[in-house]
């Protein structure tokens, strides 16, 4: 299972380096870039020089691909809980309408609207420097006096916990995101893992974090089950 | 009285819809441990609930909604059971249904949920944890099950809530309207939807946050994880996950020789790749859906693009929806019969027993026996989808004489038309059988004979797989996931989890306990040898062409299967449980009930 999550990993990573490299070389002879386009040239080999190497972990909603097994929360809650409990997981699937489903994660934005919301000092939420994403330090957190953090996020993830009313913040797992395992082990066959995390999706973040779940599972709906022009269901 | 440690929270939620009030009822860890839960719990309380001949649409009559003790754990256990004295059949009913409602049950803090009185208006139950609410359905009484689903979580401002309701064949009290759950899934074969429109009683939105108590984690998990990943691994798995249940169309027709076609007639089904799974997955299937934690997604979403039916919505076609909706009534036109599944799903019909009553109507008519004059001048000739879906809405608001005849169900339609119809009428024990033919696929006629419900395709093929189905059925399982755990994996999961020092005997004696109440409940109701066979035409007409053809089930081979399975369970030879058996798994009290039997 390591190597394939190994090989997918690889994968996903020459895709948008290759997209930086295309980025970077757009002022490049036409020849080149077309060399490259239809693959004459090894994009990631060529890459490798271009791109800086970087340590940033983000994770990745590929929203189309979610079936809704709801097997992130088990694991989140597992890891974080010790338990299943979905309730205190820290990331939700939302079944929209009944038909599709849309998972709810932290996009760990680089400009992260809720640090700037935290109204502590120092900030009760900051910037992990390990992984450059989202961390909640309880100890400084208002906790259920304060709804700042909740009112900023643009994606409106963040949860209270069901007992203290605590926000519940995704940490990424340290680097290593359980649901992102437990996403690539339950799928397949042929919907292919809806989180990824790593390098991931960069560029897209903005656009899919700013909207709310309803308003993904609005337009997947439409993407997915309204083909016809006047997007209505018949009844 | 011990509370158990873990897997049960020891809780059961009684509702008074005729006091609109609720009680919390506590159960034993003893009885915990004996019946597991789901249809084990079920069939124990309504072994005492219910007395002999008691009318199943009396006010008291109740209905079970059970998860078992794995549900809401790591395991992937799914499925929620229903279950109640069927008003179709008379007899002890139980249907399994997976989504995530029947988590949310469990993160509720609840073992079950027993529902009993009758509402005086239309009301819908909101379950948050403890707090339990009667809300007004009045808006929504009259509304399909999309709807339904839509407003109530409107209603509750809580859209992380599941649903399980009925649509409106439920609220005219039909026979075989079912409970559709999370807009898709359906608790078909019980008639539990005829109870709840009974009791006015919409529909049941529930959301948990808490978490099943375990008793030992880290063995518990690794048990756990083990069974998961030897699903994940496993080959069985992979063809249900590419092609949903809808691939065994083709596979039965072309290989098995056990689809049914226009009404058992025959097996064989020339233009089955115009409604098979080959065929969704072209033009229909857009999207996979999931049970909770289940890595199978055996459901198929999609849409149908262009024509009469552009932009609708629907799941499947299952095997047996897309049997009895398609080949069954002779459909060679997918969107027809995706149309028509879809109108079972929205209206709360059991779409098996629709589509077999409205097959045994079109066979009449082809036979000459009825005539269009009597289905309200529709013409009813096989292929005829628009009348399919014409007679779909009759059936579900009684309407007219058709609608309100083919509202009876087979076995009724056939009493009541008379001249020789009751040849061509398939049921088992009252109930419309699926779409296995069991001359095709002759194990399969011990799950429809054999089987508590009757006509139930998913009782298992053999006196040791319905023993384990039982458990299947009382731990709540789906049999794609549990199907190819073996006794131990069971054993080795429960006992971390409950505290229980539990070996395989104990697993087999318990199912064997939950199969023989079972049992007990529907011999008080008269059930015995002569019940438990196939209908005539299994038995006499020989399957004309198909893979299988010249097969039939012969008396001998009848009687074999009635023997060893009660040989199998310790019942006498007329399929009555003896005093021994019951004596050796516990049952005393059941002696005195089923005496003169």
């Amino acid at each position: 299972m390591e190597n394939d999550s190994v090989a997918i990993q690889n994968v996903l990573e020459k895709e948008t380096t290759r997209r930086g490299f295309l980025k970077g070389v757009g002022v490049a002879t036409g020849a080149a870039v077309a060399a490259v386009a239809v693959g004459k040239i090894k994009p990631a080999v060529a890459a490798k020089e271009a791109a800086p190497k970087t340590v940033k972990k983000n994770l990745f909603a590929e929203r189309q691909n979610c079936v809704g097994c709801r097997a992130c929360e088990y694991a989140c809650s597992m890891y974080h809980e010790k338990t299943v409990r979905p309730a205190k997981a820290r990331i939700h699937v939302l079944k929209y309408k009944g038909v599709v489903d849309v998972p709810v994660i932290c996009w760990h934005c680089d400009d992260a609207p809720c640090i700037e919301a935290c109204p502590t000092t120092p900030k009760a939420i900051q910037k992990d420097p390990k992984t450059n994403g989202i961390k909640l330090n309880k100890d400084l957190c208002l906790g259920a006096k304060c709804n700042k953090c909740i009112e900023a996020c643009p994606a409106k993830f963040i949860r209270r916990d069901p007992d203290d009313g605590q926000v519940l913040m995704c940490d990424l797992c340290d680097g290593d995101p359980e649901c992102v395992k437990a996403c690539l082990a339950q799928s397949g066959n042929p919907v292919g893992p809806c989180l990824m995390t790593g390098n991931v999706g960069f560029g897209v973040n903005r656009a899919y974090r700013n909207v709310t779940p309803e308003e993904a599972g609005d337009d997947l709906l439409r993407r997915l089950f309204y083909p016809n022009e006047t997007g209505e269901r018949r009844k | 009285m011990a509370a158990p440690q873990g897997g049960h929270f020891g809780r059961i939620l009684e509702i008074d819809l005729t006091q609109q009030k609720h009680k919390v009822v506590n159960i034993d860890a003893e009885i915990c441990r004996a019946y597991m839960g789901g249809a084990g719990l079920a069939v124990h309380l309504l072994f005492d609930a219910l007395k002999a001949k008691h009318d199943p649409l009396a006010e008291d009559s109740p209905i079970f909604i059970g998860p078992g003790p794995l549900n809401g754990t790591y395991c992937v256990s799914t499925r929620v059971s229903f279950a109640n004295k069927s008003p179709y059949t008379g007899l002890l009913s139980h249907a399994e249904t997976g989504g995530h409602f029947p988590n949310e049950v469990k993160w509720a803090g609840w073992d079950g949920i027993f529902i009993r009185g009758r509402s005086k208006r239309p009301v819908y139950l909101y379950i948050k944890d403890d707090d339990v609410k009667f809300m007004d359905a009045k808006a929504i009484w009259g509304k399909d099950t999309h709807e339904t689903e839509e407003m109530i979580l409107k209603q509750i401002k809580e859209p992380y809530a599941r649903v399980a309701c009925i649509g409106p064949a439920g609220e005219n009290e039909v026979p075989y309207a079912c409970v559709i759950v999370e807009r898709f899934r359906a608790a078909a074969r019980t008639s539990t939807g005829c109870l709840m429109g009974n009791k006015k009683l919409k529909g049941i939105a529930v959301r948990g946050t808490k978490a099943v108590p375990v008793v030992d984690m880290d063995k518990f998990y690794k048990a756990a994880t083990v069974s998961k990943q030897f699903a994940l691994d496993h080959e069985g798995w992979q063809g249900i996950k590419r092609w949903g249940t809808a691939g065994l169309l083709e596979l039965k027709n072309y290989v098995t020789g056990s689809l049914i076609t226009k009404n058992y007639q025959t097996t064989w089904y020339p233009d089955i790749e115009e409604i098979g799974a080959e065929q969704a997955n072209r033009t229909f299937w857009q999207k996979h859906s999931a049970c909770n934690h289940c890595p199978v997604h055996c459901q198929k979403l999609g849409v149908i693009r262009g024509g009469e039916f552009d932009g609708l919505i629907a799941e499947g076609p299952e095997y047996e929806t897309g049997g009895l909706l398609g080949s069954n009534l002779g459909i060679a036109d997918f969107d027809g019969m995706m149309a028509a599944i879809e109108l079972c799903d929205a209206m709360g019909l059991d779409a098996i027993s629709a589509g077999g009553s409205i097959g045994f109507a079109m066979e009449l008519v082809q036979r000459g026996i009825i005539t269009s004059a009597d289905m309200d001048g529709m013409s009813l000739e096989w292929g005829d989808y628009e009348a399919v879906i014409e007679m779909i809405k009759k059936i579900t608001y009684k309407e007219g004489k058709a609608g309100k005849l083919l509202a009876k169900g087979v076995r009724r339609m056939a009493e009541e038309i008379g001249k020789g119809s009751m040849d061509y009428a398939v049921h088992v024990k009252g109930k419309e059988m699926a779409a296995h033919d069991p001359r095709g696929d002759k194990p399969r006629a011990v799950s429809y004979t054999m089987g508590t419900c009757g006509g139930d395709h998913h009782e298992a093929n053999s006196p040791a797989g319905q023993a384990k189905r039982c458990m299947h059925n009382s731990l709540v399982m789906c049999s794609f996931v549990g199907g190819y755990w073996s006794p131990k994996m069971f054993v080795d999961m429960l006992g971390p989890l409950c505290g229980w020092n539990m070996t395989e005997k104990e697993f087999w004696t318990t199912a064997k306990r939950i199969r023989t109440l079972e049992r007990c409940f529907n011999v008080r109701e008269g059930i015995s040898r002569k019940d438990d066979v196939l209908p005539k035409r299994m038995l006499t007409e020989k399957l004309p062409e198909g893979p299988k053809k010249g097969a039939v089930v012969t008396p001998a081979e009848m009687k074999k299967i009635q023997d060893d399975y009660y040989a199998y369970f310790g019942w006498n030879e007329n399929g009555i449980p003896t005093q021994e058996t019951l004596k050796g798994l516990g049952l005393e009290f059941a002696i005195d009930q089923i005496k003169g039997a």
